[in-house]
């Protein structure tokens, strides 16, 4: 037990090390864009403005609010600062919106699109390559074509596709947002309906193109285990198939488990796709538009979300690992 | 099996339950009483402040001088594009200048009335300007260099004194009228307790929220979340009074979902979703020519819409090689093939140089008219005429010397970039024209398209040298155009100016021709008024500081009539602008709409 606190400990350590460096490149990458987000403001404002120095005047305001007068190092202070009161800080482009307004307006969408659409893709990814593998035959024969097809479709091409298909072609389908254009949020059956029916081709865009990476991940790994040695010798063992099957299975969803985490981590980026084709609501689309305006605090605070999922999820992985795999949990302990 | 049949049994009962409350608390827009809109509102409304800055809120807060929208906040005047007659909204009648131009007088409307059922006053309009000053919103800043203070004279009197320069003129009258229609009046009462609650902070005052505005406008807000705004019928709007519109508009509720972009709302339109859409359509003819749907525009033949500005080319004046050599200006421009951008760009949706000749003007008739165009007939031109560049650049001696092809300046190459925000793709479009004249007549000329946030960022900056030749569109329509675009074409007040937003991207000085453009505003005599114009467009061909690429509408101007029709037309006989029934006069045909069915 206690090689494994150490174990967790400097583990601990080590994410809190990369969570600094993570701060700082938060802050200092969108800086170095040669892009002045402030400029920009001014001129949403200035428009029509025929007075040179009037618009001076709106800049001057706007960089002495944001502060983006002051030098880079102090302007970091303020922002490490304010992270430990929990504040983001006020967005550029979306001035004078709060950046924690906007991402919790946004974030329950992203979580209700992605989560349940990365953990069924990766389900049904799962267990098609596994059937695959195991059954072989005509089903892999028909399974690998259409896996390789599907993992190669760009996500927006699968997007816009299916948007043509059922919304614009077959109108079965709503063409954009998370309800329908003549409802205002309630609760009612109404809504709820429309909500689901709006969730359809954004879900199932995500899922099929992560189905195919993931049935030929699974596949291959499991091939690999059932042509490994313990397999030989448990069947020689005469240890019944199921069971052996069981043990395969395990050991061959360990690098897909990896690969879960890590998709849910970096589920926000990943939902830009489906939320621009589909005018879907979430952080996707409001991170792409923070970079597209150089929204310093908008994008620091999205890209700050995703380290943080990121090492949680890697976090809490390497718990998971030592009960899935034996092995890694006698590591965890010999440390 | 027992216990899985009770719980699928308990399961039952409770969604069961669920739906009988859920059932309660239906809101829905009923489809015939809401007119849906696409192409205004980007993104989340921040606020619903009148005085403030930074609303983001598209259908309440858009003040803009070729039509601010009036359905929450509304204006003086009204303004009418087509026409450019200023009619009155609040104001009760026509407004007076003082024989100097120094005062500008006007009654406002006896019957107009705030939401709270409160009389419209004059003490209003100064409130609202003295806020205006004091907090520096854009009204504030943007009209403060022209009027030096606003009065009341009597209840419903407003006098506004303008700016004057040390000979005691005004410095510009024409923007005192700009103010007129693009200003909103917000209510004395409602500001004091707007600026008590922020206790009188700058910053506060121009954030603040606005729950609980008082509006004098058709409609108010109704909902808006980050997926549409939703804006409802005042059925006490005062303007039902005969003295303006002697009716309410037909529909009860305004909404405009909120897209991701241009396509989310093109297929929404072309689904019934959308009524009015505010967006450039590639081949819009094809909606009702090919798919057969009931979407039509303002003319039903090309250009299909009103074109107000001109999306146009500036010339670097940073670089020596563009600033001493007009030819190479001139050439560039004659060569450029403005019938393929207008044609694949624009797809039709402008006039051409033939059909309207390039000058300082928009194609309005009313603009046309004040310049005399058989004097600058000889220094127009349609495009295309590579011969005419070459023999240009010959005679300037800008020729090729080394055999590679390119000409040279100084012994060195020429060779520029033309740039656009990439994404902006009929501007892109337009950039690999010129480029491709560039070819043609032995000047090098690249594309570069930058992201928007650093493109506006280098562009704006007086001294930068980063680009050679780049887009960005002059003034449309306002009270003081032509003379605004005209300034901004040639004018030396922002030549120099950090952060210029105003005009003259280029960084070009001509002193004669800033002397015109000075005389201009105080100039009332259309004789003259005629001549100061010609002269400044004769400069303006001759020297070439930029040119225009194409026409083009300021606000697009699409509608579906599946559900709601008598939309404004151009052969009507109504009058009304295709201004997305929203915009300045424009907002007339609210009234005039009708169901299909």
């Amino acid at each position: 037990m206690k090689g494994y606190r150490k174990y967790f400990g400097k583990k601990i350590l080590w994410f809190l090390l990369t969570l600094v460096a993570a701060v700082i490149l938060n802050f200092i990458l969108p800086r170095l864009m040669p892009a002045d987000p402030v400029a920009a403001i001014t001129g949403k404002m200035a428009s029509g403005m025929t007075d040179a120095s009037a618009v001076q005047e709106v800049y001057k305001r706007y960089e002495a609010e944001f502060g983006t007068n002051k030098p880079l190092f102090q302007q970091f202070l303020i922002f490490v600062k304010n992270l430990f009161r929990g504040v983001l800080g006020t967005s550029f482009s979306q001035y004078p919106r709060k950046v924690s307004d906007i991402i919790s307006s946004a974030i329950g969408w992203t979580i209700g699109l992605q989560l349940p659409a990365i953990l069924v893709g990766w389900l049904l990814g799962n267990i098609l390559g596994a059937l695959a593998a195991y059954i072989r035959k005509g089903f892999d024969k028909v399974l690998l074509p259409v896996a390789l097809f599907l993992s190669n479709v760009p996500a927006f091409g699968m997007a816009v596709t299916l948007l043509v298909i059922f919304a614009v072609n077959l109108k079965i389908a709503p063409v954009s947002g998370g309800y329908a254009f003549d409802l205002l949020p309630s609760v009612s059956w109404k809504f709820f309906q429309s909500v689901i029916s709006h969730y359809q081709l954004p879900f199932w865009s995500v899922v099929l193109v992560s189905i195919g990476g993931q049935a030929i991940g699974m596949r291959s790994m499991s091939i690999y285990e059932l042509n490994a040695d313990y397999v030989k010798y448990a069947r020689f063992l005469g240890i019944k198939d199921r069971k052996i099957v069981g043990y395969v299975f395990r050991n061959a969803m360990l690098p897909q488990v990896t690969g879960l985490a890590l998709s849910i981590g970096t589920m926000i980026g990943g939902a830009l796709v489906a939320e621009i084709i589909f005018s879907y609501p979430g952080l996707g689309s409001t991170m792409y538009s923070a970079v597209t305006a150089a929204d310093y605090p908008l994008i620091s605070a999205t890209t700050l979300i995703i380290t943080v999922m990121v090492l949680i999820v890697t976090f809490l992985l390497d718990i998971i690992y030592g009960f899935i795999d034996p092995r890694v949990k006698a590591a965890q302990f010999d440390v | 099996m027992k216990k899985i049949l009770a719980i699928l049994l308990a399961l039952t009962m409770v969604v069961s339950l669920g739906a009988v409350a859920f059932a309660d608390d239906v809101s829905e827009l009923p489809r015939e009483e809401t007119l849906y809109f696409a192409g205004q509102q980007w993104g989340t409304v921040n606020t619903w402040n009148p005085i403030g800055t930074n609303q983001n809120n598209a259908m309440a807060c858009t003040n803009q001088t070729f039509g601010s929208r009036t359905l929450m906040f509304e204006t003086l005047y009204m303004y009418d594009f087509m026409t450019g007659n200023i009619l009155p909204l609040l104001a009760g009648g026509d407004y007076t200048w003082s024989d100097d131009m120094t005062q500008l007088s006007f009654s406002l409307n006896p019957a107009a009335k705030w939401s709270d059922g409160t009389p419209v006053t004059a003490a209003d309009v100064v409130r609202t300007w003295d806020i205006s000053v004091e907090v520096g919103n854009s009204v504030g800043i943007g009209y403060g260099a022209y009027i030096d203070s606003v009065e009341a004279d009597g209840d419903l009197g407003v006098v506004i004194n303008a700016a004057l320069n040390e000979a005691g003129q005004p410095i510009n009258p024409l923007k005192v009228l700009d103010f007129l229609v693009g200003g909103f009046i917000a209510q004395a009462a409602w500001i004091d307790t707007v600026v008590e609650r922020n206790g009188g902070d700058a910053i506060g005052i121009l954030n603040d929220a606005a729950d609980d505005v008082v509006w004098s406008g058709p409609y108010t807000k109704y909902f808006s979340d980050d997926q549409k705004v939703v804006l409802i019928r005042d059925d006490n709007y005062w303007g039902q009074d005969a003295s303006l519109w002697g009716k309410l508009p037909v529909p009860k509720y305004i909404a405009h979902t909120i897209y991701a972009d241009n396509p989310a709302g093109e297929i929404a339109l072309k689904a019934g979703e959308v009524d009015v859409c505010q967006q450039f359509i590639g081949n819009i003819q094809n909606l009702w020519l090919e798919d057969d749907l009931p979407i039509s525009t303002y003319y039903e033949e090309a250009p299909y819409g009103v074109c107000l500005t001109m999306p146009t080319a500036w010339y670097n004046m940073n670089l020596p090689v563009l600033a001493e050599n007009t030819a190479l200006r001139k050439a560039i421009a004659l060569a450029v093939d403005y019938d393929t951008i207008i044609a694949n760009a624009m797809t039709n949706q402008s006039p051409s140089f033939g059909e309207v000749p390039r000058s300082l003007m928009n194609p309005t008739a009313g603009e046309q008219a004040l310049f005399d165009h058989d004097a600058v007939a000889d220094l127009q031109w349609a495009g295309n005429d590579i011969d005419g560049a070459n023999a240009l650049l010959d005679e300037a001696g800008l020729v090729d010397t080394d055999g590679d092809g390119w000409r040279e300046y100084n012994g060195e190459k020429i060779s520029l970039n033309a740039c656009c925000p990439n994404g902006w793709t009929d501007w892109q479009a337009s950039m690999e024209v010129v480029a491709a004249a560039g070819d043609k007549i032995g000047v090098e000329i690249t594309t570069l398209y930058p992201e928007w946030d650093i493109y506006q960022t280098v562009f704006t900056n007086p001294n930068q040298t980063e680009y050679a030749i780049y887009m960005w569109s002059p003034d449309s329509a306002a009270p003081s155009d032509p003379w605004g675009r005209v300034n901004q074409f040639m004018g030396k007040d922002f030549v120099g100016a950090e952060n210029n937003w105003s005009g003259n991207w280029g960084q070009y000085v001509n002193e004669e021709a800033d002397a015109l453009i000075k005389q201009i505003p105080l100039t009332t005599d259309e004789a003259a008024l005629i001549d100061l114009y010609t002269q400044l467009t004769e400069i303006y061909l001759t020297e070439v500081p930029s040119f225009s690429l194409m026409y083009r509408p300021s606000v697009f101007h699409a509608v579906n009539e599946s559900v709601w029709t008598n939309f404004p037309a151009g052969d009507d006989g109504r009058g009304i602008p295709p201004a997305d029934c929203t915009d300045g006069y424009g907002i007339a045909a609210l009234y005039e709409l009708e169901l299909v069915g």
